[in-house]
């Protein structure tokens, strides 16, 4: 512990801490490192750092670090690149090297498809390299970041500290806790409306233990009234008979009465708190990125928030309280049972155990089967909705056969998990019931045993025999209980799935206010990667407030990354953004997006009527405003023609409009917003000239007075634009006017020159 | 300010309601013979009598969005479902082909388009008798 403390003195706080905590875990001591294991492990990291930690220089603190997981010839090995205020260290379990910051020159990336080399540079040659699979290039240029960064202060120390915190959080995954207990989970997560839990539990009780009356006064029945009855034929009894007739009809309408207020109150309980699932989930999916979105198949997601919840519901609502009045009843039996005759009760629950073991082997073979199912569910929600709006292609190209054939398949897949799953259980059922016979059969000989020798009367028989079938039929209700609770287990293992996505672009409700934007856009030496693709290989580009950008360029070069990039739908990987001066990563973004006006190649219209759609983003938009916009938007005629008008249901149920009127919609619903941005995504490229022509029109007005970032394909479009920013393979190629393009014969002339000979044929 | 009566007279112009749904009283829109705009009324209250009955008149002509009163019967057919309703119009059958057919346009207001275009209001669902309502449940 003394060269802890020693160690813990030089170094910043934030690695004391974990210093500090590795050493008492107790898996290794600080002074003697233990050797790496072959593979990469969780525990790499740490061994490594702490190997880094022991070559630290009194004074000298790290910076940045990053593990590298292949060797020079690819073979996985894990590395440690460590950078200091002084120097960079590569540490390996039997290897150390280090520069000196001021020796070394630049880090250099080179993408090599699934992988990458990062090169240490002096003189302009590489001294040295490390390899890395591409998954960690976000990593790795974060780290050249930091190199960078470092290096041009490595000369003039500064000791303030640095917001290292994304190099660190970005390599330490967030653990969760309750991964394994989702049933768990769901308790805690209904925990909210304990009032009602412990109201429906106290009815749940009552009912339970009044429905066990019965059995009891027919045993009183039998001994006190009936054999007396049968034994001396005595009139005065009689009127106990309708004594008991009473009580008996008054206990069964007691159960009724606090069955039914049970069955309420749990199921409502069971609403709540499904219903509250659904808006969580859909809550979080609305807070997640697109980059989510881009993962996710529509079908799955739906799937999730339908049906899993729906399984969830059905299991707190009634098998969950079957099961709660299924185990008391059985200890109330149980009870009962032992109270009235130890031996009787001994021979009647003799099949117990068998049951037991039968529980535990249906569990067993039920858990894989629900996951099986829930997926095969998912699966086939994805056809659906991969077909159903796919419907004109599938018609177009006949495949009518083909996807009947795709959607048999996944149900095929559907029956044959449920099937499997039914096997199981429709044999524990019966199973059940045949040792519920033979459960009575050893009371029945017990008992006449007993009878006949005195021990017992026929009354306490009796109700022994009804116990005893109470005693067995809840047992075989836990069969469907099993059955339920790992279908509910598997759902809301399902939905945490979802919840427990962290938001990469969090809305967190301390960020800076940005209010009305005067719309200057800068974009300071950008690189974005999807993946490990790398999609836009550093741009600079300044926008001046008002001023109209048009953005051209082969398709797939990078123009709507770069857009979606200004409207903060993905985060950079490396460089900046900046509206206004401010860097978007620090601005509300929702505040933020009040500033933007979007249109897109595809509009997407939502099922309501066309104001709606126009107000969508500003909702309490006046009718006049709605017109105006409309009206800007080259909109109002075509909607006058309508039946009903601005109140005619457009979107996926609603009247079909053409490309160009959806589109005209669309426009109008940018223009209503008033944004001090406004991006237009190939606007008009899929309609007609004429059109295209009103829509320009629209156009005209809208870009007037914002700043506007247009990409089109026909290059007339942009005849308004201030600058044209020529976009090839991820970088800018060329800028200028429309004259200075076309006189520099470059990219730009050559579409152009294309473009006129398409028109001129 | 135009003169609305003579317009109105002219062959083929036609009033129409820009949210006939929503707010039928206000944003009335002159059409000339193209189908082009030329006059807008935000609220026709503002005219002067002579004019606004004009307008009403010419408005009344085109007008018919039956306002059903009362729902007598829906009944299964093979491909939807055939209402008889009792409208402010007299009692109509009418036959609707799916459930999206009947849309809710907020505040308890509902539009049904039947299989023929023709639009029937339910101004307010509450307002319904409570038979009517039973009927209408299950299919919206
Ligand atoms: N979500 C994504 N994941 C991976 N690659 C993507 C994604 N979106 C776009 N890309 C790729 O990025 C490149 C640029 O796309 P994009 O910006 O849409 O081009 P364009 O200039 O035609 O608008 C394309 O090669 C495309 O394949
Ligand atoms: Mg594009």
């Amino acid at each position: 512990m003394n060269e802890t403390s020693h160690c813990v003195l030089q170094l910043k706080s934030r690695q004391a801490v974990r210093l500090t905590i590795t050493a008492t875990t107790g898996l290794f001591a600080v002074d003697s490192v233990p050797t790496l294991p072959a593979q990469i492990t969780s525990q790499t990291h740490e061994i490594l750092l702490q190997h880094a930690e022991k070559q630290l220089v009194t004074g000298e603190r790290i910076i940045a670090r990053l593990l590298i997981d292949l060797d020079a010839s690819l073979h996985f090995h894990g590395g440690l690149i460590v950078l200091t205020n002084a120097r960079l260290l590569h540490v390996e379990a039997s290897h150390f090297q280090d520069w000196n910051l001021a020796a070394v020159q630049d880090l250099k990336l080179e993408e090599m498809g699934a992988t990458a080399a990062i090169h240490l540079m002096h003189s302009e040659a590489s001294v040295w390299h490390w390899r890395i699979t591409s998954g960690h290039l976000r990593e790795v240029e974060a780290f050249v970041a930091k190199f960078k960064e470092q290096r041009g202060t490595a000369t003039s120390e500064s000791d303030e500290s640095e917001d290292d915190e994304d190099v660190f959080s970005a390599e330490e995954p967030i653990t969760e806790t309750f991964t394994n207990l989702p049933l768990l989970r769901l308790f805690k997560f209904s925990s909210k409306w304990y009032k009602l839990m412990l109201l429906g539990f106290v009815l749940t009780v009552a009912s339970t233990g009044s429905g066990l009356v019965g059995p009891w006064l027919t045993m009183s029945l039998v001994d006190d009234v009936l054999i007396p009855l049968q034994t001396a034929t005595n009139d005065v009894l009689v009127g106990r008979v309708y004594h008991f007739m009473l009580m008996l009809a008054g206990a069964a309408f007691v159960t009724w009465l606090l069955q039914w207020a049970t069955t309420y109150v749990i199921s409502r309980v069971a609403e709540r708190v499904t219903s509250h699932m659904r808006r969580a989930t859909f809550e979080h999916l609305q807070k997640l990125s697109l980059t989510y979105f881009n993962k996710k198949r529509t079908g799955d997601l739906i799937s999730r928030i339908g049906s899993d919840t729906d399984n969830i519901s059905l299991f707190i609502s009634v098998d969950f309280i079957d099961f709660a009045c299924d185990v008391l009843t059985i200890l109330f039996t149980a009870v009962i049972l032992f109270s009235l005759n130890p031996m009787l009760a001994f021979a009647a629950i003799g099949p117990l155990p068998i049951v037991a073991w039968l529980v535990q082997w249906v569990r067993s073979h039920l858990r894989g089967g629900f996951a099986a199912a829930s997926r095969a569910w998912s699966a086939m929600n994805s056809v659906l909705s991969d077909t159903i709006p796919g419907v004109r292609v599938v018609k177009a190209f006949a495949q009518e056969q083909r996807e009947i054939d795709r959607f048999r398949e996944h149900d095929q897949q559907i029956f044959d998990t449920n099937d499997r799953v039914n096997r199981t259980w429709s044999f524990f059922e019966p199973t059940i019931s045949l040792l519920t016979d033979i459960g009575l059969l050893i009371v029945w000989s017990v008992g006449a045993w007993s009878v006949a020798g005195g021990n017992t009367t026929v009354g306490v028989l009796t109700g022994f025999v009804l116990y005893v079938g109470r005693f067995y039929g809840k047992l075989d209700n836990m069969s469907r209980f099993l059955a339920s609770a790992q279908r509910a287990a598997t759902s809301a293992h399902r939905i945490f799935d979802i919840l427990d996505v962290k938001p990469d672009m969090p809305i967190t409700p301390g960020m800076r206010k940005v209010g009305r934007l005067s719309g200057e856009i800068e974009f300071r030496s950008i690189k974005f990667r999807h993946g490990s693709r790398q999609i836009i290989r550093g741009i600079d580009l300044k926008i001046a407030p008002g001023e109209m950008i048009g953005l051209v360029g082969p398709s797939g070069a990078g123009k709507t990354t770069l857009v979606n990039l200004a409207c903060r739908f993905f985060d950079v990987s490396e460089g900046a953004v900046l509206v206004d001066g401010q860097d978007l990563r620090e601005i509300d973004v929702v505040d933020f997006r009040r500033n933007l006006g979007l249109v897109l190649q595809e509009p997407y219209l939502f099922f309501g009527t066309i104001a709606e759609n126009i107000a969508y983003g500003k909702p309490d938009a006046t009718r006049a405003e709605i017109m105006a916009a409309a009206k800007a938007a080259r909109a109002h005629d075509f909607i006058l023609k309508l039946t009903d008008a601005y109140d005619s249901m457009v979107g996926e149920r609603g009247q079909h409009l053409s490309g160009g009127e959806r589109q005209r919609i669309s426009i109008a619903r940018a223009l209503l917003i008033d944004p001090a941005i406004l991006i237009l995504d190939e606007a008009t490229s899929s309609v007609d000239t004429e059109t295209e022509r009103e829509i320009q029109a629209a156009l005209d007005h809208l870009v007037k007075g914002r700043t506007t970032i247009a990409i089109a394909h026909r290059l007339g479009t942009l005849r308004k634009a201030n600058r044209l920013v020529v976009v090839e393979n991820g970088v800018i190629s060329e800028i200028g006017t429309h004259e200075d393009l076309m006189s520099r014969s470059g990219t730009y002339a050559r579409l152009h020159q294309a473009m006129v000979e398409v028109n001129a044929a | 300010m135009i003169d609305l009566i003579s317009i109105l007279h002219q062959p083929d112009v036609r009033p129409i309601r820009l949210f006939p749904l929503t707010d039928p009283a206000h944003w009335i829109a002159i059409l000339d013979t193209k189908g082009l705009e030329i006059a807008c009324i935000e609220d026709p209250t503002t005219l002067d009598a002579p004019q606004r009955a004009a307008l009403d008149a010419a408005l009344a002509k085109r007008h018919f969005v039956p306002v059903i009163r009362r729902i007598v019967a829906i009944t299964r057919a093979p491909d939807g479902h055939d209402w008889l309703v009792e409208t402010d119009r007299g009692t109509t059958t009418f036959r609707i082909e799916t459930d999206e057919s009947i849309q809710s346009l907020g505040g308890g207001r509902l539009v049904i388009i039947d299989k023929l275009g023709t639009r029937y209001l339910v101004p307010k669902m509450t307002d319904l008798d409570r038979e009517s309502r039973r009927k209408l449940e299950r299919y919206y």
